[in-house]
């Protein structure tokens, strides 16, 4: 029982480091499009978020789509796991 | 003071909790020895960390994790960099995914546009950020190589 509690909170942590991870992403993609003076739209399923400077003299439009969001997901995961999987290795205990 | 102790984790202050406790009664409070306190916490922290596998996993997933909002950041930004100079809508697509596009509405205003941009070197500002990222990648990769030396 402990161990499957302790299982599911090393997931639900991880769930959330990455989510925090998108969320700073995310962040910097809009701060980047302010300084560059451009409006970035970012499609999350059927809605979507539009953010950036809205500039009538420069109207260019950057826009990330659905795909975008899940590989953007997957690749944060994966880069994660690998580097979690390297480090455990690493530090296993000496024979 | 005293209170800056309870930032250690807590088998240092069963260890060493009492010995400092007296050490800080007989030195004047002064913030240098605040942040010696808050340091020394981190360097406890950083001990704890290093001989539990599992912490050092975790720790090795956020480093991870951190890397690649970094790598996307930066592939964003040469994106963006690349799309400014071209003439036309430009898109990153796979089959039919497409992930993000670059949209120029007026093809008209467009032409005066790359003019403008050509003279007044508009790159520069997606370049330094590109620069900016790539150098804070670079001290991320190599943060837990200088950690483990300062040890």
């Amino acid at each position: 029982m402990r161990r499957v509690s302790g299982l599911v909170s090393v997931l639900l942590l991880s769930l959330l480091a990455i989510a925090i991870a998108e969320a700073c992403l995310a962040a910097l993609l809009l701060l980047f499009s302010f300084i560059l003076n451009l409006r970035l739209g970012i499609e999350l399923g059927a809605a979507g978020v539009l953010g950036g400077r809205s500039n009538a003299h420069q109207p260019d439009e950057v826009m990330l789509f659905n795909a975008a969001i899940v590989a953007s997901v997957l690749f944060t995961t994966v880069c994660g796991l690998a580097a979690a999987t390297l480090g455990f290795r690493r530090s296993r205990p000496a024979r | 003071m005293k209170a800056l102790l309870k930032l250690y984790p807590r088998s240092w202050r069963q260890r060493y909790g009492r010995e400092m406790e007296v050490l800080l009664e007989q030195i004047p409070g002064e913030i240098g020895v605040g942040l010696d306190l808050v340091l020394g916490a981190a360097a406890a922290y950083a001990m704890v960390v290093r001989s539990n596998r599992f912490l050092r996993a975790s720790g090795a997933f956020l480093h991870g994790v951190c890397v690649a909002v970094l790598l996307q950041a930066i592939a964003f930004v040469t994106f963006i960099l690349f799309a400014q100079r071209s003439a036309t809508s430009t898109s990153v697509d796979l089959g039919t995914l497409r992930f993000a596009a670059f949209l120029r509405p007026n093809f008209f205003r467009l032409q005066e546009q790359l003019l403008v941009q050509l003279s007044h070197l508009d790159w520069l500002p997606s370049a330094t950020i590109l620069i900016a990222l790539a150098a804070a990648l670079a001290l991320v990769l190599v943060a837990p190589r200088l950690l483990r030396t300062v040890r």
